[in-house]
């Protein structure tokens, strides 16, 4: 199964929005204009955009983990309010009162990010249960780690889904390591689809590292949510180029074989595009980034009166 | 207006079921409930369409969750949580995610939800049944609390919860459910932070909540018999609170005892004695007193979990200690 380039080329632009995105929260922490631990979503990127291509913001409902810079740029939150979220300015989406775990974007279909692992799972139950009791036609979908896969919160999500029966795609990002722990040596049995089928759900795996294979799954199984109203999983598997958060000293230096913007762009060439258009696109990508970034700059640091406005606006 | 007698239980399930009625986006999930295990929901299983009573499995964290992100996505749930001491269990989802995501959102999300739970000992049901958590969750910003403790406050409170646009966390004592009282046939919201004067009195405030409301009315009844008479003030909701109310009271009176079941420690009683100190402490003739049970788990044997409870006779030595007792005759 093939797609044509010109889908390859908007996957592909998409996929280099995240990562200069993030390349850009990277230098500015090292900068320290990003307070705190941004996690970064270097090499998860093609999982995120092969799910959100097939997500209608006005009905369907993302909710993120701690991981999820790229969940929220794929889901269509724009650059310049993430980046000013994640800087702390007037123009983020929370006013700079949420940060980069606290991605808050319901307009873009982005419900939320989270904090706490696998704390996120529940909530989409929750927007999956609106979306049928309201009859809206949308379906949830939860993304977590294979760490999130050992805690309660999803675990119980699953059989309550299932139970429920509700219209929930639970997309398990497996990276193997919960936060620096190994996945496999902290996991019994044999493995994350295997959980979803112990609760007769249909499970799949997938290629993380290709869009392709990512939206071609994905396809398939948001299709099957939405006709049948019941929970499926999908497994990516990818590998983490960042560390757990960046500037912890763990990042993957050079070029990865796993990248997967270098397997679609390699992919691209097999199909016969030309070099120079990737590198062209590559350009306008980091010049819209570097336009994004400068927007959001521009905006005036959030300030203590801003705070107490939205303590006051919601009765705190 | 129509008024008829109803227990506290059924007060509840007249609110829940005049909410559902105008408002079909108002939900209830929660164990058991389709049965009820304290009445408090009873007939809406059968009046209501049963994706709008929703049986759980035994998985607070999951449903309480659900329930949150249902609450941000259109839907107004009301959870039963069905002993505040199963918190525990999902107390991330309550104390994070509940409760933080209309800051976290700077304002754009709305989270009407209610959580209802219940409190109280004195029903022989041990250390895991039995306890009254209300002030774990007043400590945490972003959650308004209710602690009635008649029918029509069960109900008019309740009313105002559904309706609210923020998480609410309801406590139901168990020990009130049959307790009788009137109630409008159609029932008016009672706004939080407005507080209830249940006797008018002239030489002590007694502030007191929940079940403890009627074990202070006991107290004061004894305490008239001797001459001393008693201001009682029960603040209905403990956040926000109606500090106005208490330091009224106390400007009246001079004199202050607070009761509650909840924490010897970091409790209600506590918070309130601060609270009256910062801001009335030049009327205070003497110092606070407060009446909770022990700072040790409820015990079980019948006994033992009597002299734990606070009861009239603990309200009237603490009204008697303060009456005794002058700030300024001490210095």
């Amino acid at each position: 199964m093939q797609v044509d380039l010109e889908q390859m080329n908007t996957w592909l632009a998409r996929m280099l929005s995240i990562r200069y995105f993030e390349d850009r929260v990277a230098g500015a922490r090292d900068k320290g204009l990003v307070p705190g631990l941004p996690h970064l979503s270097h090499g998860a990127e093609a999982v995120a955009v092969g799910i959100c291509h097939h997500l209608d913001a006005d009905t369907d409902r993302i909710t993120g983990s701690h991981r999820s810079h790229a969940a929220a740029l794929a889901a269509g939150v724009p650059p310049v309010q993430m980046f000013g979220e994640l800087t702390g300015r007037h123009c983020g989406l929370s006013g700079g009162m949420g940060g980069t775990q606290h991605i808050i974007a319901p307009e873009s279909g982005f419900l939320c990010s989270n904090g706490i692992v696998g704390a996120q799972v529940p909530l989409a139950a929750g927007a999956a249960l609106s979306a049928k009791s309201l009859a809206s036609g949308g379906v949830a979908v939860a993304f977590f780690g294979d760490g999130a896969i050992n805690q309660g919160a999803v675990s119980e999500s699953m059989n309550l889904a299932a139970t429920l029966g509700l219209p929930l795609l639970f997309v398990a990002e497996n990276n193997g390591v919960s936060q620096s722990t190994g996945s496999a040596s902290v996991s019994a049995g044999p493995g994350i689809t295997a959980r979803a089928r112990a609760l007769a759900m249909p499970a799949e795996q997938v290629d993380g590292r290709s869009v392709v294979q990512v939206s071609l799954a994905t396809e398939r199984m948001i299709r099957w949510v939405r006709d049948s109203g019941q929970p499926a999983l999908l497994e990516a598997f990818c590998t983490r180029l960042s560390g757990h958060f960046y500037g912890d000293g763990r990042e993957q230096e050079g070029e990865h074989p796993d990248d997967p913007i270098m397997v679609a762009s390699e992919y691209m060439l097999k199909l016969g595009a030309e070099p120079e258009s990737i590198k062209a696109l590559e350009v306008r990508i980091g010049e819209k980034m570097d336009a994004a970034w400068a927007e959001a700059l521009a905006s005036p640091p959030a300030t203590v009166g801003d705070y107490q406005a939205i303590c006051g606006a919601i009765g705190l | 207006m129509t008024q008829k007698t109803y227990s506290y239980a059924a007060a509840l399930a007249h609110a829940l079921d005049q909410a559902m009625a105008v408002d079909a986006r108002v939900v209830l999930l929660g164990e058991d409930i389709r049965e009820g295990v304290f009445g408090a929901t009873n007939g809406l299983a059968k009046k209501y369409d049963p994706s709008r009573v929703l049986d759980m499995p035994i998985s607070e964290t999951a449903f309480t969750g659900m329930a949150v992100g249902a609450a941000m996505t259109g839907l107004r749930p009301v959870v039963e949580i069905m002993f505040c001491d199963f918190m525990g269990v999902c107390f991330d989802q309550i104390i994070n995610q509940a409760a933080k995501a209309r800051f976290l959102s700077g304002g754009r999300l709305t989270l009407p939800l209610v959580i209802r739970t219940t409190m109280g000992a004195g029903d022989g049901s041990g250390a895991m049944h039995s306890q009254s958590l209300a002030h774990l969750l007043t400590s945490v910003p972003g959650l308004r609390v209710a602690m009635p403790s008649t029918p029509a406050d069960a109900a008019g409170l309740l009313l105002a919860a559904i309706a609210d646009d923020g998480p609410v966390i309801f406590f139901e004592h168990k020990g009130l459910y049959a307790v009788e009282g009137p109630l409008d046939e159609v029932i008016e919201p009672i706004p939080f932070g407005e507080a209830r004067q249940v006797l008018r009195g002239s030489d002590v405030t007694l502030v007191a909540l929940s079940a403890m409301v009627k074990v202070a009315e006991t107290a004061a009844d004894t305490l008239a018999e001797q001459g001393i008479s008693a201001d009682i003030i029960d603040p209905r909701t403990v956040s926000p609170i109606d500090m106005a109310a208490i330091t009224e009271s106390v400007e009246r009176t001079g004199r202050l005892v607070v009761v509650d079941e909840g924490a010897a420690r970091c409790g209600l009683a506590a918070d309130i004695a601060a609270a009256v100190q910062q801001q009335a402490f030049a009327a205070l003739k003497a110092p606070v007193q407060m009446v909770t049970p022990p700072h040790t788990p409820v015990p079980y044997a019948r006994a033992a979990e009597s002299a734990w409870l606070p009861d009239a006779e603990a309200v009237i030595g603490a009204v008697k200690r303060t009456l005794s007792q002058s700030i300024i005759g001490s210095m």
